[in-house]
């Protein structure tokens, strides 16, 4: 059994203090990704370990071996890096770089044996370099080199595989043919593999366990479900994303989501009635366009909800997949009553969730303007035999204002927002308009909006 | 092809570089002997033969030697001999020189002079010419044994300059060898203006030539010649894994400062024991490793006796060239070496220019 031992080291490069107190283990059949932001530590760690960076404290154990204490000949022979960047001065061969795999064990006036060049062709055979034995190792392209050098790796026969962005010059397919061979080494020949990334996703659809670094302290470490969470990125990267299950693969992904600044800052505060994904699209788009958002009721789980939480937009939420109750109700009344517009998007209705559309009538009863987007028609969405439609039939009568889709709706709340601005500071001036007014019958909402 | 095709060619190569060897080898011999005819003094060809095959053992005392003078004896074996060895020495030792600074600091521009070994042996040898310091240690003359001081002294200073606790980073040893080498070069200058009558004699040392080398100047520098490039020579396959970079070369078993340290210090050995003798021989230190490494190619187990061999053959030719060219002046050899290699040198980078990277 090998075991390769990080016993609390730290490493400084000058004064700098990279890595602090990093401790942590791995034996053989282990397929760990270093994972962190850059200048977070994760090459000087695989450096500290392959013996290039001494730590000033803490050691480096292999199998209960301190490696500084070691030949290099004799690391060399159990453990193999693959760099980040292979500037190779001389054009040598790809199988002479290969055979160059096998220096450690060669004494110092040997020459390559059969059996050398045997193990240096199965390695190219693995990565799949073998016909590339005779090319000029400058002439191939980078995802040929990068498999060139794993087989030299792979020539030196190690327990041990250090890679740094293995799949960094890969394309996709290459990505996946290298982790591949990555994994089988792991678990066939109970190879340790430790591995830095910066691709979350490869790394948890290959990696058991995963490292995380943040300015050169271990964040969290161990099993990669542990590691991977949507809390540990935002505290590392300061990145919102999901960390969801993979239906087909049943691996985790991660993934980020960028949370632009709002292009400028609006007066006017939106309440969103939506569901069912209804509102997605039109919640970024507000939000980037500064807009106050809130959004209710949403059922735990709806698509419009979990875009709500990454937005952080507030919600009046019901537990998933049960009816609004009474109480959540007059919650979502409560929010509405902080709004300055209530917007109902096409969302399909049921008896559950009925009680929103009442809700919209209630904002439209207190004076809020009311705008409902009647993309599709009611009658395709309405699966309470008719109530909803009675409901959104008394909300035109009463004077919300309908409009065909998002774009409608986007101009018309913006001169909202602009009247709301003149009303609050008469001496400014109105800025441009953001969206391109392409309502043709834009008096009759003029009107409609002034009744505000 | 398949694996016993590559294998066998790998068998083959190797068979092949010993050809490679054995071949070069003949030709410098051949060499060397054709060019103890080449002279101002006009010896027939028979005779050059004669005179040598009397010092080969057993065979010697077959040969009728009575028709060789004894002017011509002394010509062939006291003049000529001792500087076509020196010249074969000495391009032996700045060929495997320029392959190891060439290997080391992966740069296409170094030659065994970057370290200030130049430099260094010129302010040594300016310094025994204008001060006339006449001692002899070990039968040898104060400007060799000065300049063989100096040369050794410039390395020893540039590479403390650059040492960083017991790491020699080699950019840095690149720059300071080209510092010191440039402040080296003004105290020539400084000596040179001072030297009064004695400035044509620092001048055409500098230029490099073996006019005045004796049997002893040979016997002193080809110890340590042998010495240098067999360490040398011990190191061909971690010459070759440098290529790779410091790091790598470490993660595949070299233990990258020890090694660079004596390739270091055997090639600074070798450059300062051939320069002691020949003075400023530009050019074969640079261009013979390009030259052979476009030839037969990176792998510095073949590359290195390759070059040194060629680094004799070319330059025991030049000099050749340089006794008679202009007879009975003697031009200075390294006028000749660059010359001539330098065009040859161009016609190959302009054929091979598509694969030829360093």
């Amino acid at each position: 059994m090998v075991i390769l031992t990080v016993n609390g080291i730290d490493c400084y490069y000058g004064s700098v203090k990279v890595l602090e107190n990093v401790r942590f283990s791995v034996k053989e059949r282990d397929f760990t990704g270093i994972l962190g932001p850059n200048g977070s530590g994760k090459t000087t760690l695989l450096r500290s370990i392959s013996r290039t960076l001494k730590p000033h404290k803490g050691v480096i154990f292999l199998n209960e071996v301190n490696i500084y204490t070691l030949k290099s000949v004799d690391v060399a022979k159990q453990m193999a890096v693959v760099p980040q960047d292979n500037v190779i001065a001389f054009n040598f061969t790809a199988l002479d770089i290969v055979l160059m795999g096998r220096n450690p064990h060669l004494s110092r006036f040997q020459m390559e044996s059969e059996k050398d060049i045997a193990i240096a062709r199965g390695a190219m055979e693995l990565t799949n370099t073998w016909h590339l034995k005779e090319r000029p190792i400058n002439e191939l392209s980078g995802g040929e080199r990068q498999r060139v050098i794993i087989a030299r790796a792979l020539a030196q026969e190690p327990k041990i595989l250090l890679l740094d962005e293995p799949t960094v010059h890969l394309d996709i397919n290459n990505q996946l043919e290298i982790m591949d061979l990555l994994k089988e080494l792991c678990t066939k020949k109970g190879l340790i593999v430790l591995a830095v990334f910066h691709d979350f996703n490869l790394a948890a659809r290959y990696c058991d366990s995963a490292i995380l670094l943040k300015g050169g302290k271990i964040v969290s470490a161990g099993n990669l479900d542990a590691v991977l969470t949507s809390e540990n990125i935002r505290s590392v990267f300061q990145v919102d994303a999901m960390v969801k299950r993979h239906s087909i693969t049943d691996c985790l992904y991660v993934m980020p989501v960028s949370m632009p600044k709002p292009l400028s800052s609006r007066n006017l505060s939106v309440h969103l009635i939506c569901g069912a994904g209804t509102g997605t699209t039109l919640m970024k788009i507000l939000v980037n366009e500064g807009y106050n958002v809130t959004a209710g009721v949403l059922n735990v789980l709806d698509t419009d909800y979990e875009t709500a939480r990454l937005l952080k937009i507030p919600v009046t939420s019901e537990a998933p997949f049960s009816p609004i109750t009474e109480e959540t109700h007059r919650a979502n009344l409560e929010m509405i009553s902080k709004a300055s517009a209530v917007v109902l998007t096409a969302v399909p209705f049921g008896y559950g969730n009925l009680r929103n559309l009442e809700a919209a009538k209630e904002a439209l009863k207190r004076g809020n303007p009311t705008f409902v987007i009647e993309e599709v028609p009611i009658e395709q969405r309405d699966f309470t035999k008719g109530k909803a439609k009675k409901h959104l039939t008394e909300l035109k009568s009463k004077g919300a204002t309908f409009v065909r889709n998002q774009d409608e709706l986007l101009s018309l709340l913006d001169i909202s927002d602009d009247k709301l601005k003149i009303a609050k500071e008469p001496s400014t001036k109105i800025p441009g308009h953001l969206k391109p007014e392409t309502n043709s019958h834009k008096g009759d909402e003029m009107d409609d909006v002034e009744s505000i | 092809m398949s694996a016993k095709g590559v294998e066998t060619t790998y068998s083959e190569r190797v068979s092949r570089w010993k050809l490679m060897v054995i071949i070069l080898a003949v030709a410098l011999i051949l060499t060397i002997v054709l060019s103890l005819n080449v002279g101002f003094a006009q010896i027939p060809f028979p005779t050059v033969l004669k005179i040598l095959a009397k010092r080969i053992p057993f065979l010697g005392n077959l040969v009728d030697s009575s028709n060789v003078s004894y002017v011509e004896e002394t010509i062939i074996i006291q003049i000529r001999m001792p500087r076509i060895l020196a010249g074969a020495l000495v391009g032996v030792a700045l060929a495997a020189a320029g392959v190891v600074y060439q290997g080391i600091f992966k740069n296409p521009m170094a030659d065994p002079y970057v370290l200030g070994v130049s430099a260094g042996a010129a302010v040594g040898a300016s310094l025994a010419i204008v001060l006339g310091i006449g001692f002899t240690l070990l039968s040898l003359s104060t400007v060799p044994i000065s300049a063989f001081a100096g040369s050794l002294l410039a390395v020893f200073i540039v590479y403390n300059i650059s040492r960083v606790g017991s790491r020699v980073p080699v950019t840095t040893l690149l720059l300071s060898g080209l510092a010191v080498s440039i402040f080296l070069s003004a105290i020539v200058a400084v000596l040179q203006v001072i030297a009064g009558e004695r400035l044509h004699i620092i001048v055409f040392w500098l230029m490099g030539g073996f006019s005045y080398v004796e049997w002893k100047d040979v016997w002193a520098v080809l110890p340590l010649i042998c010495l240098g490039t067999a360490v040398i020579y011990f190191y061909a396959r971690d010459l070759n894994i440098l290529a790779l970079g410091e790091e790598t070369a470490q993660h595949l078993g070299v233990d990258i400062e020890k090694v660079k340290k004596l390739l270091l210090v055997f090639g600074s050995l070798v450059t300062a024991s051939a320069v002691s003798i020949s003075g400023l021989i530009a050019f074969i230190g640079l261009v013979i490793p390009h030259i052979t490494r476009i030839m037969i190619g990176p792998d510095h187990r073949i590359l290195l006796p390759t070059s040194m061999i060629a680094g004799a053959l070319f330059l025991v030719i030049c000099d050749a060239v340089a006794r008679v060219i202009v007879s009975p002046v003697e031009l200075p050899v390294g006028v000749i070496t660059a010359l001539s290699g330098g065009p040859f040198f161009i016609y190959l980078l302009r054929k091979k220019k598509e694969s030829y990277a360093i």
